[in-house]
């Protein structure tokens, strides 16, 4: 045991150690509170106080190891280096699977703080849910210790993915895991709920943290989508990679569960499902977590991550919590008192839960698809399924969408008539054919496409005039739902333009040819070498016969520790599309044939084809006094030869170098000529005195590097970011007005209970 | 009021959207299988291995990329047309997985994907998907 502590980071693994007993503190003294006693309440707030206090000291000493890049410690070496600039330490943190899991823990903890406050009556219960579901979290950082010590201490760190080192990779992680924290809080509330036999109150209390959570979730989502598009050149937003449906899923479970939430609180329906979907919302969390950091997808994903001897500990964690629910929902379910359903067809309740079916359906087949390897384990050979088939399954299904979207802000709770719902529609319905009209003229030829827009459009346009309705009659908040269905209609227009009408097209070019795409004449320029942290960059010129004009820079280059080839795309923005130049490779050419070499002495002449060149000296510049003792102390050592060519009467002077650096490598980078032609300082002797002087590209001409490229051209893609924007604003705006009504819903109870007392 | 024929309706769509995504799930699928197995399949299927040595040739003209997937615990080859660019690294790749259909007149997987595994001083190896 003993032992085993000489592993271990002590200041680290002590705030682990105490997280663990504060944690249980709490669960104890909530115990207590339980039979009403107010000391131990107090007693359990002060223990969970301290129990947060323990998990952000453990985070800030992982922290603090990676700024001082102590690489005695086996996660800062894996993930830091020397190199590595301090706002990328942060990266670093959550780069790896441990540092990640404290991340979520650490927004766990805090969560808990306000959690605590707005459980208000159930704070014991709900608290203590929600402890449990973190322990299972602190579990797994204490089996997999990222305070784990190495025996020697290493001189410089692994250093970090340089796919990683990215401002985005700073920032979108941490948003996605408050959201998987959140995913805890909805169940926190219904698991009390039951577990108290009263499911009166919870959903009013729930509803804005699975708004907030719903909120949190998307813009990570967003955030990860617009960082795979602008920055990791993976020509597109989504790819139906598991690690993004293992957000996606969760998040489509949340949407369902607030709309569940609405219909509760509006007309008392859903009771019992809603206990099942807050519990489906953390579930799938769990799941997710599993799918993407147990192995067992690592086959079949692009961003896979190694085994870490944790998937037995997620499935444990599945079944405890799964059979939690599951008896508990089940024990108790004849009790819940659920109003019978008496909605009429036509009517918005009926409707409502449709689009939660519908929605239901859509993560449902979503999670099928990602779990193919698993569902297929028992076969002889497991496969996956490819984005073909959440395209295809969720084609329909957005249709479906489509119309219940565009329907439902007509409908009256207590029913409409046919003919009342059209008229409601007409002048919706005359915008979308318009549109529609317009989506023909400007290209989309399809059928089912056109249908796509005309729903897409009428239900973007029903529920803005619902939005302003709202806005006029009950305020901001109140109009938050459908401002983000408006939304939606929104994004769904996006999605099928940028990923239907897209024209790709991948070509190699050579250095100075014009190349026609279309209306479009795209040239490389030319290759721009690393100046100093700006990388190496490609010039490509793009031009229309319009006059339009751009000059595009995305980057290529070999990362210098991983000889790891990165690609950034250039996306110019234009007003209704995006132009997305990705770089594929860059091929430099053939080394050039020596065509001439000299050994001359200084001063001495050569002619070589309509070039006359003249040695005029050796530059000693960077050879730093001592040539012996500088290589001795570590430092290259260089030496340039001024050469004063003439061509056509006209002298230019260049200096090639020669660079011989201490492991005894040596380097000769070539410089160019007048004429297009290229010299370079092979070698010295520095017996005789000479130096060799070798020419290519003088007779025959160079070969021309070239570059081969991604041009795609995105129409209307900004209405999936500023569509997924509208989302989230009108997710904001209903999470405030949610949460002002849980905060009344309280005054009046605590009115009532005071009035009886 | 919300009657008993709505309910069937509606279960009756379920179990229809149900039998169209069990057979899109069927459709996409593409089992892992070793190279005897994917001579003889008429579908998509994913095989892997290592990068036969020197066996990799591009032909510019066409645009395609050619190379020969060894099985490392058997010893089995496959060669493998892949319409496209050469994926960056590709000489370094530990592993390449191939997404294709066999093409029996050429005795080829042609792929329309492939993922390639470089090897990496990370934690575990550095992966990225070509289509």
């Amino acid at each position: 045991m003993l032992q085993a502590l000489d592993h271990l980071y002590l200041p680290g693994a002590l705030t682990l150690w105490c997280a663990v007993f504060f944690g249980l503190a709490t669960l104890w003294g909530y115990a207590q509170s339980l039979h009403g006693d107010a000391g131990a309440r107090t007693f359990a707030r002060r223990g969970y106080f301290f129990f947060t206090i323990s998990v952000v000291l453990c985070a800030f000493v992982l922290w603090l190891a990676l700024v001082r890049r102590d690489f005695r410690i086996e996660y800062v070496y894996q993930f830091s280096g020397l190199e590595l600039p301090v706002h990328y330490q942060l990266a670093a943190f959550w780069a790896g699977q441990k540092g990640s899991f404290l991340v979520w823990l650490f927004w766990g903890a805090l969560i808990g703080l306000p959690l605590m406050k707005s459980a208000g009556r159930d704070e014991a219960r709900v608290m203590s849910v929600y402890v449990l579901t973190l322990f299972g979290l602190l579990f797994i950082l204490v089996r997999e210790n990222p305070f784990v010590m190495l025996d020697e201490t290493p001189l410089d760190g692994a250093g970090l993915n340089p796919l990683l080192q990215d401002d985005w990779m700073v920032i979108h992680p941490p948003i996605m895991f408050v959201g998987y924290a959140l995913g805890a809080v909805p169940f926190s509330f219904a698991i009390a709920a039951l577990w108290q036999r009263d499911v009166s109150r919870w959903a009013t209390r729930a509803f804005p943290w699975a708004l907030a959570g719903f909120m949190i979730l998307g813009t990570a989502i967003l955030m990860g989508g617009y960082w795979a598009y602008k920055t990791l050149g993976w020509g597109g937003y989504w790819g139906w990679d598991p690690v993004e449906n293992a957000s996606l899923i969760p998040w489509l479970f949340g949407v369902v569960l607030i709309h569940g939430l609405y219909l509760e609180r509006t007309r008392g329906r859903y009771r019992r499902i809603n206990l099942v979907l807050a519990s489906a919302v953390f579930l799938s969390v769990l799941y997710s977590t599993y799918l993407t950091r147990s192995g067992v997808l690592a086959d079949f994903s692009v961003h896979s991550f190694v085994e870490l001897g944790i998937s037995e500990w997620l499935v444990l964690m599945q079944v405890a919590f799964l059979g939690m629910s599951v008896y508990l929902i089940a024990s108790r379910w004849k009790q819940i008192e659920t109003r019978p359903n008496e909605d009429v067809f036509l009517s918005r309740g009926a409707f409502l839960v449709f689009s939660t079916i519908t929605v239901t359906v859509c993560a449902v087949v979503i999670a099928a698809g990602t779990s193919a390897p698993l569902l297929t384990a028992w076969r002889e050979h497991p496969g996956q399924v490819g984005p073909s088939f959440y395209n295809r399954t969720n084609l329909p299904l957005a249709l479906l969408l489509g119309f219940l979207l565009s329907v439902v802000p007509f409908l009256t709770w207590k029913g409409t008539t046919l003919r009342e719902l059209l008229r409601k529609l007409l002048p919706a319905a005359v915008v979308a054919a318009t549109a529609t009209g317009v989506a023909a003229a400007a290209g989309v030829d399809d059928l089912f496409h056109l249908f796509f827009v005309f729903l897409a459009v009428l239900a973007l346009t029903t529920n803005l005039q619902k939005t302003v309705a709202r806005w006029r009659n009950r305020g901001m908040g109140a109009g938050g739902g459908y401002l983000a269905h408006v939304g939606v209609g929104v994004m769904l227009i996006g999605i099928l333009a940028s990923s239907a009408y897209d024209k790709s097209a991948k070509l190699t070019i050579e250095q100075g040819k014009p190349t026609q795409i279309d209306d479009l004449t795209i040239t490389f320029k030319r290759y721009i070498p690393r100046q100093g942290r700006e990388k190496e960059r490609l010039e490509v010129e793009v031009t229309r016969a319009d006059g339009f004009r751009h000059v595009a820079y995305p980057k290529l280059f070999v990362n210098d520790r991983t000889r790891q080839l990165m690609a950034h795309p250039d996306v110019k923005t234009l007003p209704l599309m995006d132009l997305y130049i990705s770089p594929i490779q860059y091929d430099p050419g053939e080394p050039p044939e020596v065509e001439y070499a000299f050994d001359l002495k200084p001063g001495e002449s050569a002619r070589a084809g309509d070039l006359t060149i003249r040695f005029a000296g050796f530059d000693l510049q960077g050879m730093g006094g001592d040539a012996t003792a500088r290589l001795a102390s570590g430092q290259s050592v260089t030496v340039g030869a001024r050469l004063e060519v003439s061509r056509d009467g006209e002298t230019t002077e260049v200096a090639p170098v020669f660079v011989l650096d201490p492991s005894g490598r040596f380097d000769t980078p070539p410089v160019a000529l007048p004429g297009g032609a290229l010299a370079a300082l092979a070698s010295i002797d520095p017996t005789r005195g000479t130096a060799r002087i070798e020419l290519a590209g003088v007779d025959a001409p160079l070969p021309a590097p070239k570059l081969s490229l991604d041009v795609t051209r995105k129409p209307l893609i900004q209405l999936v970011w500023g569509g997924l924007y509208v989302i989230l604003l009108g997710g904001l705006l209903s999470t405030v007005h949610r949460l002002r009504d849980a905060r009344r819903v309280d005054r009046i109870a605590d009115r009532l209970a005071a009035r009886q007392s | 009021m919300m009657s008993k024929p709505h309910y069937l309706i509606g279960i009756v769509l379920l179990l229809l959207f149900a039998g169209f995504s069990y057979s899109a799930f069927r459709d996409t699928l593409t089992p892992y299988v070793p190279y005897a197995e994917a001579r003889e399949r008429t579908h998509t299927v994913q095989v892997a291995g290592g990068l036969e040595a020197g066996s990799s040739s591009y032909d510019e003209a066409s645009g395609s990329l050619r190379f020969t997937l060894v099985d490392e615990e058997t010893g089995d080859t496959m060669r493998v047309r892949y319409q496209g660019l050469k994926p960056a690294n590709f000489e370094e790749a530990v592993s390449i997985v191939a997404i294709g259909l066999y093409d029996p007149a050429t005795d080829e997987l042609v792929a329309d994907k492939l993922l390639v595994k470089c090897p990496s001083k990370y934690q575990g190896l550095e992966e990225k998907t070509y289509d």
